[in-house]
């Protein structure tokens, strides 16, 4: 397996990262702004930097095509940056939200994007010609807490969101006037504007951190705060799903999760480092750790009893050198985790981004 | 005193400036419906609690020590009257005690890659907490009187080692038992208490 | 260390460890706040359930978790006055210089000795594990330190009179252990390299 291609760009946690489709801009959330880097050789560059939160910056997406950046943050608003000639300019987005904002993503087709909130809704923000500005639309009903992260089906019309009331649920965003209308899928064939598809809750619930849909859109995997991932594979609209396929796992919860394909999965986050699962609708396993070189692959135990030995050292003074390390690449959790680089079998690499400063890009 | 501060202590009084207004908003996030968290469970009668014990109690006397764990985890009161709680509590703390260091880690393995066995040391983890958390005072948000920080003077007399010998060898034997289980079914077990709103 | 406080210690380990995976979480109560969620108890759903560790009647850890913070009270073992008195004093010299101690809650929750609030604020800046030990380490130098007065004191003066004969000198002890935990903390500190 090829070396992991590590990027420590600074000493503050990064809340989320996004590459540019051609990978050579990356974008990072950094505390209250958001930095823009360039790629250099094989290392990134700081060039811009992006001024216009006040608060925490949650979560940034680049539009593939387009190259709009959208950024959201707990001051409760969400800037879109169009690049041009002179740099970005930033235009504010209606929100209509009270608290913070949390997580935003671009839809496929990038003719809209959707910001979650701690506001107990999720703002899908459409661009509106007449009046040259980005307004929105709120799903509110039944989301009762936080939402933590959102996923687009392949359709750009339906929504997985993820909230702190332990639910994923799949909703319909359809926009008259905006979307085409989108064929029938497994979730549903009548789509108007926050339709419930789908709520899910685990047994042992748990914030759920993280939503994703399969790369066809048919099936919907969520990480919960109870180390849990759970694989949803619903039958036809209105009917209980097939198969809820939910894995409680030995590690710590994860905070972000991808499809790898249909049949895998690659979710990391508390541990340090990320984990791969294969299934399918029978059943899935935990496959182990992506990072096999070292020796933190053995999983937590083994790490728990090192630390141990290291708290006997302790009182020996000047020890501390050795402890400060972990055996992982990221020394501190993984925030999100993203596709990289796509082949023919599915994602062949994917990046991470993490509380201790550092984006790192990974072959699997 | 003032006439005017007579007035208003008499009529007004200042009880309104501790009222939680975000309690009396519907909508608050303060009112969140813990409920929704978990699916209904089934009620458990303290009557079946005790019918369960007799069962563990014939298992264990007959040897089935692996039988009589499983037998007391599938059966959690999630949804029962804390004497039912309480009486299932004693119920799994007994088979606990009962089971020999040596045999502790080959059982939790085996329970664990059974069928449900994941589940089961969930169901232990949260056993395991709330017997070493029956002595301690109860969380609460309403002031009470004394406290034994608070004092200051003497009032930990009554706390000889000695009179705590049976508590700290109960706890010992939860301790280790916690330790087994970490060592099976790893700190997502742990986590999965603290998440899991089926409490027992 | 004694045959019953490695399992009590390893107990808290863990269960530190699982409770210590925070996130940044803004309130849903006040507008453009981040606000300890464990200590302002504004939303049900981001609490959970409280975790108690007992070595015996009279020493326990309580862990409270919830979504950006962790509360964490140790009760420590006062088996007669000698020891209550090292234990008040010590944690009073402690709370006293909360600032400097970054996780040191000013005030222990009832029923406890002393309180440490961690939020992701501090698993951001420091190393997780380094801050378990820091809370494990302080454990295990206080029993150490409790148990090691019995032998300091000793003799059979009234407990009241030895109380007050030994009080100055129990307060330079208590003194002398507490200033020795200001400085791991601020070397977990520097030995991180997020702070670098």
């Amino acid at each position: 397996m090829a070396n992991p291609e590590v990027h420590h760009l600074f000493h503050n946690p990064i809340a989320d990262h996004s590459f540019s489709a051609d990978q050579q801009t990356l974008v990072v959330a950094r505390d209250t702004s958001v930095e823009l880097y360039g790629r250099s050789g094989s290392s990134f560059k700081l060039q811009d930097e992006l001024k216009g939160h006040d608060k925490t910056v949650t979560s940034v997406d680049i539009a593939p095509s387009t190259g709009r950046i959208v950024t959201c943050s707990q001051d409760r608003n969400a800037l879109v940056w169009e690049p041009s000639p002179t740099g970005y300019k930033p235009t504010l987005v209606l929100l209509r939200i009270s608290r913070a904002a949390t997580f935003v993503r671009w839809s496929p087709n990038e003719s809209k994007f959707a910001v979650g909130s701690g506001d107990r809704l999720i703002a899908v923000c459409y661009f509106e010609e007449e009046n040259d500005w980005w307004v929105s639309k709120h799903l509110k009903k039944p989301i009762r807490s936080t939402i933590t992260s959102v996923d687009w089906h392949p359709n750009s019309v339906l929504l997985a969101a993820g909230s702190t009331d332990a639910h994923a649920r799949v909703f319909s965003s359809y926009i008259k006037g905006v979307d085409q209308r989108p064929e029938p899928t497994v979730w549903g064939d009548r789509l108007p504007f926050n339709t419930v598809c789908g709520e899910f809750l685990n047994n042992s619930a748990g914030w759920v951190h993280s939503v994703a849909f399969s790369p066809s859109g048919d099936s919907l995997a969520f990480a919960a705060h109870d180390s849990s991932i759970t694989v949803v594979y619903p039958s036809a609209p209105e009917q209980p799903p097939k198969a809820v396929v939910s894995i409680s796992t030995q590690l710590l919860p994860f905070k972000s999760l991808i499809w790898r394909s249909e049949d895998e999965i690659v979710a990391a986050g508390y541990d340090c480092e990320a984990f791969r699962f294969q299934g399918g609708e029978g059943g899935w396993q935990l496959a182990g750790a992506v990072d096999t070189r070292g020796p933190s692959a053995a999983g937590g135990e083994q790490r728990e009893e090192s630390a141990l030995k290291m708290f006997k050292q302790m009182d020996l003074k000047g020890k501390g050198k050795d402890d400060t390390q972990l055996k992982t690449v990221h020394q501190n959790t993984i925030t999100m985790i993203r596709p990289y680089q796509s082949s023919g079998s599915g994602v062949a690499k994917f990046s991470s981004s993490g509380v201790d400063g550092r984006v790192v890009v990974w072959t699997i | 005193m003032s006439i005017i501060q007579q007035h208003s202590n008499a009529t007004l009084g200042d009880a309104w400036r501790t009222i939680n207004i975000d309690a009396l908003t519907e909508d608050s996030s303060v009112n969140f419906d813990t409920s929704t968290l978990h699916p209904p469970q089934p009620e458990i009668s303290e009557a079946d609690a005790r019918q369960i014990n007799t069962q563990v109690r014939q298992l264990l006397r007959g040897g089935d020590a692996e039988g009589a764990l499983r037998g007391c985890l599938d059966t959690p009161v999630y949804n029962g009257s804390e004497a039912a709680k309480d009486a299932h509590l004693q119920t799994i703390t007994e088979v606990l005690q009962s089971i020999k260091a040596s045999e502790m880690s080959p059982l939790l393995k085996s329970i664990y890659s059974s069928e449900g066995g994941n589940e089961a040391l969930d169901v232990l983890m949260k056993y395991i907490y709330k017997g070493m958390g029956a002595g301690a005072p109860k969380v609460s948000r309403t002031p009470s009187g004394v406290t034994p920080q608070s004092t200051g003077g003497f009032s930990q007399v009554g706390g000889r080692p000695g009179s705590n010998e049976p508590t700290g060898a109960a706890m010992s034997v939860l301790l280790s038992w916690h330790e087994k289980v970490v060592d099976v079914a790893g700190l997502g077990c742990i986590g999965r208490t603290m998440t899991d709103w089926r409490r027992v | 260390m004694s045959q019953s406080l490695r399992p009590y210690l390893q107990a808290v380990r863990s269960s530190l460890t699982a409770a210590l995976t925070l996130s940044n979480f803004a309130s849903q109560t006040a507008e453009r706040h981040n606000v300890p969620e464990i200590e302002a108890q504004t939303s049900p759903e981001v609490v959970l359930t409280p975790l108690t560790i007992s070595r015996n009647e009279n020493e326990r850890v309580l862990i409270e978790p919830s979504i950006n913070s962790v509360r964490i009270s140790i009760k420590i073992k006062q088996a007669d006055e000698i020891e209550h008195i090292l234990v008040h004093k010590f944690t009073r010299f402690l709370t006293q210089r909360a600032e400097s101690f970054f996780i040191l809650r000013r005030k222990p929750i009832k029923g406890y000795d002393i309180s440490f609030l961690i939020t992701n604020f501090h698993t951001e800046e420091m190393l997780k594990h380094k801050l378990v030990d820091f809370i494990i380490q302080f454990m295990e130098e206080v029993d150490k330190e409790i148990s090691e007065m019995k032998l300091f004191v000793g003799g059979t003066v009234p407990l009241l009179a030895r109380a007050e004969v030994n009080r100055l000198q129990l307060n330079a002890r208590a003194r002398f252990v507490a200033e020795s935990f200001l400085t791991p903390v601020s070397r977990a500190v520097a030995a991180c390299p997020a702070m670098s």
